[in-house]
């Protein structure tokens, strides 16, 4: 594939594609037939920024798309300009982050003037990833997933909004905004209880709604366990509840060994992800400052 | 008197290790040497009785003072006997432990084959328990796997639905559509006849109107 030969010709045709926007814009491209060589204007630009695409050079590629979306809002054609603009975003994902969520956000301000709510949902999803990976960027992440989760439940599609809702979740944890978190897991478990495909993740959710609890207070824990135990019975059974049992038994004798023991017995069977254990770790702490304190 | 009482006591120690000796060689021996066995032992058993009777005998002619410690080892013997004549029954009933092993096989030692045995049992059972945890690790794994799957298909399941709905939308939409576009076609050969029409109207007219000019002159 001879594919910096397709670079050139595709700033041939950029090139091209500039002059024929000038000379349509020019009194008498106007008044014969000014349209028309917009739409070929557009399509030439989208023709060069998939050859950039081909010749690897994303911020070309990026640049062409975003012209020939521009393009394509003059000429009122608004979903062919937000597809644009998501090529756009696309392409700037691999080589600029931030140009890439500008391009985004103008999609999605499209999407929701023209009341396409779930499309624009995925794409703050989609930004919100951005945030997540290449920007390091929690509290605008965690403020796009809220957003997409709205998004969703106006639309009536409850799984993917608690797809999104579960990731502001574990990220607020994480950040220690226990409250939300809480509200988030209780809420996705209490829904799940009912579905019949999802019954068997509302166990999950209950455990851990349960250790965010017991980041904040214990007795909100014991409480809280039993709460779920009462909703949901075959809650008792699993071994998350059991451990959380065990936990609440450690942290009243403020028995640090018997914690580590239960979290290892734990471990073996499965292992503790990285979210877990942060959280465990957490609670382990205030039982051994508490010990400190006492002595 | 003493002396006499000691010369049964060495007599006695005698004859008693060479009973224990044969009692321990009875059982290996079979047939013919068995019964001669069997008979020395019992006369020999005959003679250490007598011997106990005389040292018996002996004790009561010492007087009362010593008499106590010549009692005691007196009840001793006779302990002893008692047990020699316990082992010579049993040995002559028990079958050797040579023979068994010929029928059985040629295997070490009784006590060591059941630690041998023990052991391996217990090996097999700390294989099977580990292979247990090993499967209930799987199956934990398979259902947590499971329940990333359910809920993947569940939020297809929604996204199938909503396009559906789309569909019939834009189902509908596409037959209002064609209809509208009928519509204009109708109204567009309407127009049409009623051009032509009209142009036949006012081309009659001007004939008629020439006509009559024409007749006029």
């Amino acid at each position: 594939m001879d594919n910096s030969g397709k670079d050139k010709e595709a700033t041939a045709l950029v090139a091209e594609a500039e002059k024929k926007m000038k000379s349509s814009q020019s009194f008498f491209g106007a008044m014969f037939g000014g349209s028309s060589k917009m739409e070929e204007a557009c399509d030439m630009y989208v023709r060069a920024a998939n050859m950039y695409k081909m010749a690897k050079n994303w911020c070309a590629a990026g640049n062409a798309f975003s012209q020939a979306a521009r393009l394509h809002l003059q000429m009122q054609s608004k979903h062919d300009a937000a597809t644009n603009f998501i090529d756009a975003g696309n392409a700037f994902k691999k080589a600029d982050p931030q140009e890439a969520i500008n391009c985004l956000n103008r999609a999605i301000e499209i999407y929701t003037d023209m009341g396409r709510f779930t499309i624009a949902a995925k794409h703050h999803i989609t930004i919100a990833e951005i945030y997540e990976t290449e920007m390091v960027d929690i509290d605008k992440a965690i403020a796009h997933y809220e957003q997409a989760a709205d998004y969703y439940k106006g639309e009536e599609s409850t799984s993917s909004a608690n797809k999104c809702l579960l990731k502001v979740a574990t990220y607020a944890a994480q950040l220690e905004q226990y409250p939300k978190a809480i509200e988030i897991y209780e809420q996705v478990g209490t829904h799940a209880m009912d579905s019949t495909l999802l019954k068997y993740s509302a166990k999950d959710h209950f455990f851990k709604a349960a250790l965010c609890h017991f980041c904040v207070d214990m007795l909100n824990a014991k409480l809280a366990v039993q709460k779920y135990e009462e909703m949901f019975p075959a809650f008792s059974d699993s071994r998350e509840c059991k451990l959380v049992k065990k936990l609440l038994d450690a942290y009243e004798e403020q028995n640090v060994d018997a914690y580590t023991d239960s979290v290892k017995e734990f471990d073996t069977i499965s292992r503790l992800d990285q979210w877990l254990t942060t959280m465990l770790l957490r609670i382990k702490k205030t039982i051994q400052d508490e010990e400190s304190d006492l002595r | 008197m003493s002396s006499d009482f000691e010369s049964y006591e060495q007599d006695f120690g005698t004859i008693t290790a060479e009973v224990t000796n044969k009692i321990g060689r009875i059982p290996k021996l079979s047939g013919e040497e068995k019964t001669q066995l069997v008979l020395n032992v019992d006369k020999q058993l005959e003679e250490v009785r007598e011997l106990l009777e005389q040292m018996d005998l002996e004790v009561r002619e010492i007087p009362i003072q010593s008499r106590a410690m010549y009692n005691g080892r007196l009840k001793s013997y006779k302990q002893e006997i008692e047990k020699l004549e316990k082992d010579f029954k049993r040995s002559r009933i028990a079958y050797s432990d040579e023979v068994r092993n010929e029928l059985l096989g040629d295997d070490a030692g009784s006590s060591e084959n059941q630690r041998a045995h023990l052991l391996d049992n217990t090996e097999k059972l700390e294989r099977s328990s580990r292979r247990l945890e090993a499967g209930y690790q799987i199956a934990v794994e398979t259902e947590q796997v499971g329940q990333e799957i359910l809920s993947n298909l569940h939020s297809d399941r929604e996204k199938i639905q909503r396009a559906r709905e789309r569909l019939r939308e834009t189902d509908a939409n596409l037959g209002k559509s064609s209809r509208i576009l009928t519509g204009m076609l109708r109204r567009i050969i309407q127009n049409r006849v009623l051009v032509f029409i009209l142009g036949a109207i006012i081309l009659l007219t001007i004939i008629l109107a020439i006509y009559f000019n024409v007749r006029g002159h």
